[in-house]
């Protein structure tokens, strides 16, 4: 009964661009978009209007400089900048009276914020420079610097790296969207799909008339559990082995991510025959599957990265099925994890299921 | 006309009487915005960023690396960063289980090379799940070391006069010869204040539009411009699922049986329609209530708003007239109208910001009705009417339904 089912399932000539199509898009998209997080300009852009009418102007500029950093110069406020600097025209005259002075640095908005974040660090760093070597000049005459001062040196230093037996190379965009898309579409389709076919199967007489041959009604449940769960199954199959084929996708250890999908598709299976069971209409059992598959998704970390979530919602999140299903697979793939690290989410995601499935179970009807 | 309008009271009374579908649809939306405006608004003021966790390992002990540590415990370093301090094992078994952004450890003998004037390196281990976090507490560590660099290199004389003090048992101590060394110290203190309070070098950020206009970002401007998209990308559903009733009546019978009474198709035709736009409109206004109620969301105008929702929800009605003439059957109709509302919603910006996306995305987009809405609706925020989205909207729907009526004529015909 569950290979049948899955049989109908797959032959639905929509089957494949909701499963397979439709993700891969998603898939495309958020890689792009992780990828341009990580940041999109290597290289950070910076325009300078240097107004100075002495020499400290293009001194701070050559402050400024470095390797991951293009310093474009324009003689006014240019109508396209991604972030932008200005140094006044007593600029000079201001740091040789030792009078303080704000200089303007204009962001827009929508241009990379990491690297925003990464001029405005570079441009507080240049500022300590400057004001290091003018504590050392000390009360000596300011338009004299210039001719002669003590340079300044990076006595101390900053070293960074992953944790040992972890990653060695930054993560690829794609391996973000992937189990994030993977994880929302089981969600969407299972419930969609795996309810649906409930309700109709139930309005249109098919359970009753299963009732016939030698089947219980625990059998003809279990029957649809399975199907639902395979059907979940199977799509993230293909969008593993497409991700793997044409995505270079990375899941860290194979096997026990399948696990984990595995018994996150059967808590799903388990809410689709539970839905299916309650709703009288088509319509409700779609509106419920994107209403959950997205607040889940959103939640659970399948749309952007967890690390931007307040506190509070992360807790909350807790709640979603998909949040202990991603933070399983980050385990696996950015910390090389393995059974015993991933053990409390799959005690999680089964012991949802069980419950799930208990209710599923007393909900499901032959007839309506 | 009077047979229209009985049918199109009759369907609006009948989509009333089961509303469940339409409500779910209607929350979905406002969960949606509720969801990315609590995730996405300014968490502090002047901060986009929730707290950022760090495990600071002082393997040094010293002078110097309490100065550091000291630096994560002034007021606005608190807000931004949640420090933990710990040991080294403890830091790297955190690390690895992905506990914390970053760890930052302070080497051995750290205080002492400083004095010496001896390069040395801070080590920030950063989490591999994170994308963004790392970076931020690797360039705030970037930064000290350039204030310590430089700290170091200003009061070089002292430092060593400290690093003397250190070597030498307290007793041999010429304590007598440092007053003139104070004063120097003092002196030097007394310049640097010139430089240091105020600095005598600021930086004044903010952040522009591309007409050069000043933004600043609350959690009710999120929220008024997450939800039209969200609302154009539901209006769609919802039209759709009232247009499908073209179809389901075609399969049950309903329509032949309708059609024996003195009902003329265009009647009909025109009834479905008018009743899908009428509901859309309908769903729009109680979706702005809701949002300006639980969002505190901004709308410009509410009459420039109405004619936006009303032109993109006959837009919708036409739209969908059109699609349900040319499917077969049910199953046809939600195997396409699905995948088109959301493509559309995808290009058209209601699922991310369109700045967000590719340009070839972008471009795709001016073909979506979500586009033109959302676009139309960010213009009455700024207070200008939106004469070109209305237009779009407008000559397109009415394009659209020059081409469904007939269709819809000819499938209708019993």
């Amino acid at each position: 009964m569950a290979g049948n089912d899955l049989r109908i399932m797959v032959g639905d000539k929509a089957f494949f661009f909701w499963t397979l199509a439709f993700p891969i898009f998603f898939i495309v998209m958020f890689g792009l978009l992780y990828k341009s997080g990580e940041n999109a300009p290597a290289v950070a852009e910076l325009t300078v209007v240097n107004l100075d009418e002495g020499r400290w102007g293009g001194y701070f500029v050559e402050k400024i400089k470095a390797p991951n950093l293009t310093i474009k110069t324009a003689d006014a406020e240019p109508a396209e900048y991604s972030r932008l600097l200005v140094l006044p025209a007593d600029f000079s005259a201001r740091i040789e009276a030792r009078r303080d002075q704000a200089l303007a640095f204009k962001k827009r908005s929508g241009a990379s914020v990491k690297a925003a974040a990464r001029v405005e660090t570079r441009l507080y760093q240049s500022i300590a420079r400057v004001i290091s070597e003018l504590v050392l000049y000390g009360e000596g005459d300011l338009t004299k610097f210039l001719d002669g001062h003590p340079e300044f040196r990076d006595i101390v230093r900053v070293e960074s790296r992953f944790p040992e037996k972890t990653v060695t190379v930054v993560p690829s965009g794609f391996d973000h969207s992937i189990p994030g898309t993977t994880i929302q579409f089981i969600m969407m389709m299972v419930i969609i799909y795996g309810g649906v076919t409930v309700l109709e199967d139930r309005k249109k007489g098919v359970l009753a008339r299963m009732l016939f041959s030698p089947l219980s009604t625990a059998d003809v449940f279990q029957a649809k559990l399975l199907g639902r769960w395979s059907l979940g199954f199977l799509q993230a199959l293909m969008l593993i082995v497409v991700g793997k084929i044409f995505f270079g996708l990375n899941l860290g250890s194979l096997p026990l991510a399948l696990l984990v999908i595995a018994v996150f598709a059967l808590a799903m299976a388990a809410l689709s025959v539970f839905i299916g069971s309650l709703c009288t209409k088509e319509d409700m059992i779609i509106g419920l599957a994107v209403l959950l598959a997205n607040m889940f998704a959103g939640l659970g970390g399948c749309w952007w990265p967890n690390e931007i979530v307040p506190p509070a919602v992360r807790r909350v999140a807790m709640i979603s099925p998909a949040h202990w299903a991603m933070d399983a697979l980050h385990k696996l793939r950015f910390f090389q994890g393995g059974f015993a690290d991933i053990l409390p989410n799959l005690g999680v995601l089964l012991a949802l299921s069980v419950v799930l499935a208990v209710v599923a179970g007393r909900a499901f009807k032959i007839r309506d | 006309m009077r047979r229209l309008l009985l049918v199109l009271a009759n369907d609006v009374r009948r989509h009333l009487k089961a509303p469940m579908a339409i409500l779910i649809f209607m929350v979905i939306p406002l969960g949606m915005t509720g969801l990315i405006g609590v995730i996405f608004a300014p968490q502090t003021e002047g901060s986009e960023l929730p707290p950022i966790s760090v495990l600071l390992v002082d393997n040094d002990k010293g002078l110097a690396s309490k100065l550091l540590v000291g630096a994560f415990d002034v007021d606005q370093m608190k807000e931004m960063f949640q420090v933990t301090v710990t040991d080294e094992a403890d830091g790297r078994k955190r690390m690895g289980r992905g506990k914390a952004s970053a760890m930052v450890v302070i080497p051995e003998g750290f205080t002492l090379d400083l004095l010496d004037a001896k390069p040395v390196t801070l080590l920030v281990v950063k989490n591999p799940s994170e994308q963004f976090l790392p970076d931020v507490v690797e360039e705030f560590m970037n930064t000290m070391a350039v204030m310590l660099s430089g700290v170091v290199q200003a009061f070089a004389e002292e430092v060593r006069g400290i690093r003397a003090m250190l070597d030498r048992p307290v007793e041999s101590f010429p304590w007598d010869k440092l007053g003139p060394e104070f004063g120097k110290a003092q002196k030097k203190v007394v310049a640097a204040r010139t430089y240091l309070d105020p600095l005598i070098l600021r930086l004044k950020a903010e952040e522009t539009k591309a007409a050069g206009a000043r933004t600043s970002f609350t959690q009710a401007d999120l929220f008024s411009a997450v939800l039209p998209g969200m609302a154009v990308m539901f209006l769609l559903f919802i039209v759709q699922t009232l247009m499908r009733d073209i179809i389901s009546e075609r399969e049950d019978g309903k329509l032949r049986r309708m059609l024996t009474t003195p009902l003329r198709p265009i009647e009909l035709i025109g009834a479905r329609i008018a009743g899908g736009w009428v509901m859309g409109i309908a769903v729009l206004l109680v979706m702005v209530a809701a949002g300006t109620l639980i969002f505190r969301a901004t709308w410009g105008p509410l009459g420039g708003f109405l004619l936006l929702g009303a032109v993109a929800s006959f837009w919708a009605a036409a739209f969908f007239a059109l699609l349900h003439a040319l499917v077969r059957n049910r199953n046809q109709s939600g195997a396409f109208s699905a995948p088109i509302i959301l493509a559309f919603s995808l290009f058209g910006g209601s699922m991310m910001n369109l700045e967000a996306m590719p340009k070839a995305f972008r471009t795709v987009g001016i073909l979506t009705p979500n586009r033109w809405f959302i676009d139309g609706a960010a213009l009455l925020r700024d207070g200008r009417f939106p004469f070109v989205p209305i237009l779009i909207l407008a000559g397109s729907g009415i394009l659209l339904l020059a081409l469904a009526v007939p269709a819809l004529r000819r499938r209708t015909s019993v």
